[in-house]
């Protein structure tokens, strides 16, 4: 088992190091440049120029590579060219709301998405099933800017229940945040509850064709304690999976729905720096996004293994 | 999810029998209610690509001025925008841009993640090891944010969007392709035509690829949904076809700040027809996939 | 009107050549009494003087600042929170250049004089007054007594003079150069003694108290020895507020100084919210959630335009667009040409579309209508199509042609970029139509684009985009004009003192300009910010710049 973790870390180290060296290649390639950002579009190309030999982005790309690895590796996460700040506490601050954005969707969409999927799986083929299996495909098919958009004028406008900026007021409490937080949450988690709702009737849906249950209910167990203990713990395990590999589509996600609701996130802030051409700021937040999604994936291979007995023990598959 | 496609073991041609097979699953087809939806409101949207700049009663580029942010009437069935432009003409004219750029990215993406996944699959190794690394690399990065920081390098353009979704694509299907062609390598057909001295590539070309087909079309559906999304995302967040040709994603990105002047037409009926042309390639590719995975 | 002869003498007994002049033509009922307290307060007459001047003219006496806003008197102690649009970069007053970080340096730095929105006269700030010598080409400014940074140290003309030494220095690119080319240099500025400063120029300049105003946003005045990159950490200044807390991508909060200059500061705190794009400002505005959003355009805020529980701060200015056309390319190598295209615009409609008539109708010419010595007897130039196809066919283009306009994604001017195509759609000329974001734009096309957007900022006075975009070797010259005749009468108006000169030779550039027509303007758009109705006191300038010393709620 620790074997195993080692390699995973180890091959996701591998991973992450070719991730900050194509980063740095395309954040190069950006057009325009710092000086220009800092100084404006009316300033001299001789301003622009002594500016940028002040930051020192006229150097070779090796060069620059060098220093902002070592810097990486002391933590320190480079100034940010267009704010002339250091970049960590914006990515700090950054980071933690987008995990509360997340953690709220989360919330809202898989328990949902779950029992969804199961109530489909136990009453197979009837018409319960096809309009929730219908229902979860049609969502999938939105992209979150237009659910957020949707989202906006009916609840937050029409009907003027919610409030259309997910940025609370300075110094909100916790319920105040969410509150501003629901209505991104569910754009967000449309996409997601197809996906999820999907693996978990799956999985449902083979656990209740398994011999193991069969066996449960012929002797005597009723349907539902079958399905709370046996059932439900496999149709967990690809649920997860499949968690897992949305973690990278969530965050993708989040650009959209952070800059549709306004919301300081991740998200919107790999996006301002890459309208800005704010390479520092641009490199770390796009690294940042990586570690993230690197880290859930390994959790969740992780859990996967711990909660599938089969693989722990190391028999057939 | 691969299919298998139901051959006589040790045959490696693609004969009347595989034949066969298609022409079942398309009778099946035909019966699934998903597909029938899905597949009228695909043609629906694939005819106003083609014939929408002459249907329309007014053209979508055509300025009222005196008439700037309208509400749907008689006179302009979907009101109009900022400066006067109708909607509705915006809106069966804005498909044809969205199809087209979606389509191609697809095609180049499918291409270029079969070439990829063929290779990998069959030559393993070290070959393996590298690119998947590398594509390891490139999938830790959310879809939208790469797209956004190379089209935010090299400019927007159809040309640019294409490619880059395209580019971006490759590695989702190379996957796939690698894991139905590990399975298929070991297959004796394979083994005989190596027997015979057959070379790599003709292997790869002319005895794998045919037999890998089936996850490769069915991939090409799912993904040409997901296409179409990302083209739409792209041109909300500016980075996508440039104006002025009307398009839907453009058009919301422009119009979203009115929506709490009330001007709710502006932005709801582009936002309908982008729900409705994903969910539509995504209920037919739904139906293509159930039919050929049994 | 009663005339009072004798205290009229004895307020002229020791004034200049040049006072004595500008008295005449008010006396003389030539230049109206607003436009007689705007010229003589140029030069250097304080306030009362010209109301007493006036007065012994037989006018009433007023003063002239004008509060916008909710009528009432505001109550002091509010917290207020106000929207504004996020700082592009580091708070660096000599080199930042957009609206979210000029306000964010005036709300602690002052400048010597204050350009009045209202009636585009300059009031007294860190300097009481200043006279010009005979011709123009010597400033000298007597500085405030009493005046002392949010730190207690008092401001002398040292301070003064280093201030305009950092945005004057020829070794690093500050923001200012573009005011300054031509005018100032960084020896230029000399202290006389504590409270007296002289400004050198390099040509004689009549516009030159403008130049130094608070139209010149970066022109601040900081402690002796700044350093400038790092005055974001403090925001030393002798405005009435002091620097709470600077958060870059967040806001700012300010508390009251309450030993300012300039008496008694009313609100007890300022919170500055940053905002990326307006709606969520609206939406913010409308849920309660602030009090002012500083700085709106019309398209989107149609919620809170003609809204009774929101006042409206409308504020003319000289914000354009300028439409250049290469004037050494072909087709528009033609002046037949280039009129055809400025003939094909319907202004008002275009006005009305873009702006919800919050816009001054743009004559072609650097001359707003907000500018004082515009000549307003100039015609304005109105949609004429068939005369537009006419003069198209006499250059030789009876069946049009097609060309490229190149411009940024930038508040309206891409929907005024379809409407331009549109307009020439109809007598004939194709344009293909290339929008980019601002930095690609401004790199690649705004100066060589063979039909080039671009936007334009206010400004208090001409004279900045009369020599920048269109004399010969202008650093802003997309047109690529070369027209000696207009370059001599430039020169003749930067160095006119008086206002009927100016507006003489304005009249002559006005009507060169129509006929030439290097680049059309079609409209100039007014500064709106808008605020919760019981919220009054405030003050808005054409800039963007926002004063909230006086302001809080009003029981209105």
């Amino acid at each position: 088992m620790a074997v195993y973790i080692l390699k995973r870390v180890g091959l996701a180290l591998i991973t992450l190091w070719i991730l900050s060296m194509i980063i740095f290649w395309v954040g190069q390639q950006l057009p325009g440049d710092p000086g220009r950002t800092i100084l404006g579009n009316l300033a001299t190309p001789a301003g622009v120029a002594a500016l940028d030999h002040k930051l020192g982005v006229d150097r070779s790309i090796v060069t620059q590579y060098r220093d902002w690895v070592t810097n990486l590796a002391h933590g320190d996460m480079g100034t940010s060219y267009s704010y002339q700040a250091p970049i960590r506490p914006f990515i700090t601050t950054a980071l933690v709301n987008s995990l509360k954005l997340a953690l709220v969707a989360f919330l809202i969409c898989v328990p949902l998405a779950i029992a969804s999927g199961v109530i489909a799986a136990l009453k197979s083929g009837q018409w319960i099933d096809r309009s929730i299996s219908v229902f979860g495909l049609s969502l999938l098919g939105l992209p979150e800017f237009v659910s957020g958009v949707f989202l906006i004028m009916i609840f937050g406008i029409w009907l003027n229940v919610l409030p259309v900026g997910a940025t609370p007021p300075a110094g909100a409490g916790p319920l105040t945040q969410v509150y501003h937080l629901i209505l991104p949450a569910i754009a967000i988690a449309c996409v997601l509850f197809g996906y999820i709702m999907r693996m978990a009737r799956a999985g449902t849906i083979e656990a209740l064709n398994s011999d193991y249950t069969r066996t449960a209910v012929l002797k005597g167990l009723p349907t539902r304690t079958v399905v709370w203990r046996h059932v439900l713990r496999n149709a967990l395990l690809p649920t997860i999976t499949v968690v897992a590999t949305q973690i990278g589509y969530l965050i993708g996600g989040l650009l959209v729905v952070e800059y549709l609701f306004h919301y300081n996130g991740i998200g919107s802030l790999t996006f301002k720096a890459a309208q800005a051409k704010d390479f520092p700021l641009l490199e770390a937040t796009v690294l940042t996004i990586g570690v993230v999604y690197l880290v859930a994936t390994l959790i969740a291979d992780i859990t996967y293994t711990l909660l599938n007995p089969r693989l722990r023990i190391g028999g057939d598959r | 999810m691969t299919a298998v496609v139901d051959d006589a073991p040790g045959s490696g041609s693609v004969d009347s029998g595989a034949a066969q097979v298609r022409r079942e699953q398309w009778r099946e087809l035909r019966k699934s209610k998903t597909f029938l939806v899905g597949a009228t409101i695909l043609v629906f949207w694939i005819v106003c690509a083609v014939i929408g700049y002459r249907v329309v009663p007014h053209t979508p580029f055509e300025q009222d001025l005196l008439h700037t942010n309208a509400s749907p009437s008689t006179q302009h069935w979907f009101g109009t925008d900022q400066i006067g432009r109708d909607v509705f003409a915006r809106v069966i004219t804005g498909v044809r841009v969205v199809l087209v750029v979606a389509f191609l990215a697809t095609v180049l993406g499918t291409v270029l993640g079969t070439v990829l996944g063929l290779i990998t699959g069959y030559m393993r190794g070290w070959v393996d090891e590298t690119i998947s690394r590398f594509v390891d690399a490139l999938l830790a990065l959310p879809l939208v944010i790469t797209a956004v920081v190379v089209i935010a390098a090299l400019g927007p353009s159809n040309v640019t969007v294409t490619v880059c979704i395209g580019v971006i694509f490759a590695p989702l299907i190379a996957r796939t392709v690698r894991t139905a062609v590990i399975q298929e390598r070991e297959l004796d057909y394979v083994t005989a035509a190596r027997l015979r001295n057959e070379r790599g590539p003709y292997i790869m070309l002319f005895e794998l690829l045919p037999n890998v087909l089936s996850p490769v079309m069915v991939e090409f559906t799912v993904r040409l949904g997901y296409a179409v999304f990302t083209v739409a995302t792209l041109s909300f967040l500016g980075f996508g076809i440039p104006p002025p040709t009307p398009d839907w994603g453009d058009d919301i990105a422009d119009n979203i700040s009115v929506v709490t002047a009330g001007y709710w037409w502006e932005v709801l009926f582009a936002a309908g027809a982008i729900a409705s042309l994903v969910i539509a390639v995504n209920l037919v590719a739904d139906a293509i996939e159930k039919v050929t995975d049994e | 009107m009663h005339r009072d002869p004798q205290k009229l003498d004895q307020l002229r007994n020791g004034r200049s050549e040049i006072e004595n002049h500008i008295i005449d033509e008010y006396v003389l009922g030539r230049i109206s009494r607003r436009e007689f307290l705007r010229r003589g307060s140029i030069i250097g007459l304080s306030i009362p003087l010209l109301g007493a001047i006036a007065t012994a003219c037989g006018g009433a006496n007023s003063s002239s600042t004008a509060s916008s806003g909710s009528t009432g008197t505001p109550k002091a102690g509010a917290k207020l929170r106000i929207a504004g649009v996020v700082p592009t970069s580091a708070i660096n007053p000599a080199q930042i250049y957009d609206e979210g970080g000029l306000t964010m340096i005036q709300q602690t730095g002052e400048y010597l004089s204050f350009n009045d929105p209202k009636t585009n006269i300059l009031q007294p700030m860190l300097a009481t007054s200043f006279k010009p010598n005979a011709d123009a080409s010597v400033w000298t400014y007597t500085l405030r007594p009493g005046v002392t940074f949010s730190d207690g140290t008092p401001m002398t003309a040292n301070d003064v003079v280093y201030s305009f030494q950092q945005n004057t220095n020829p070794k690093v690119y500050v923001n200012a150069a573009s005011v300054f080319n031509g005018v100032l240099t960084n020896d230029g500025v000399k202290k006389v003694d504590d409270q007296t400063v002289e400004f050198h120029l390099e040509a004689p300049n009549g516009n030159f108290s403008y130049l130094i105003s608070s139209d010149n946003y970066n022109m601040i005045i900081v402690p002796n020895g700044t350093d400038y990159s790092k005055w974001q950490k403090t925001f030393i200044g002798t405005g009435p507020f002091k620097l709470t807390s600077y958060q870059a991508n967040t806001g700012a909060t300010f508390a009251p100084n309450h030993s300012w200059w300039g008496g008694k500061v009313l609100p007890a705190e300022l919170q500055h919210i940053f905002y990326q794009t307006q709606q969520p400002q609206i939406t913010a505005l409308q849920g309660g959630d602030v009090d002012i959003v500083n700085l709106i355009v019309p398209a989107g805020a149609e919620g809170v335009l003609n809204n009774p529980d929101y006042t409206l701060l409308d504020t003319k200015s000289s914000q354009h667009r300028e439409l250049s056309m290469r004037c050494d390319k072909a087709p528009w190598d033609n002046k037949l040409v280039r009129q055809a295209m400025a003939l094909s615009l319907n202004r008002p409609e275009i006005a009305q579309a873009l702006f919800k008539g919050y816009a001054q109708l743009g004559n072609d010419n650097p001359f707003a209508p907000f500018f004082r010595s515009t000549d307003t007897s100039v015609p304005q130039r109105a949609q004429d199509l068939t005369k537009a196809k006419q003069l198209l066919s006499q250059a030789g283009h009876p069946s049009g042609f097609t060309t490229d306009l190149y411009t940024e994604d930038y508040q309206e001017m891409k929907n005024y970029a379809q409407i331009i195509k549109q307009a020439a759609q109809a007598i004939g000329i194709n344009i293909n139509l290339h929008i980019d974001n601002q930095a690609t734009y401004y790199k690649d096309h705004w100066l060589s684009g063979i039909m080039s957007l671009v936007d334009y900022g206010h400004r208090g006075v001409p004279n900045v985009v009369l020599t920048a975009t269109l004399t010969k070797g202008g650093a802003w010259n997309a047109a690529h004009f070369d027209n000696p005749q207009y370059d001599g009468l430039v020169k003749q108006y930067v160095a006119a003192l008086d206002l009927p000169t100016q507006k003489q030779i304005a009249g002559q550039i006005e009507t060169l300009l129509l006929d030439e027509t290097p680049w059309i303007c079609a409209y100039y758009f007014d500064s709106l910010s808008v605020s919760k109705k019981a919220i009054g006191g405030v003050v808005t300038t054409g800039m963007g710049q926002i004063y909230l010393s006086g302001a809080g709620p009003v029981t209105a």
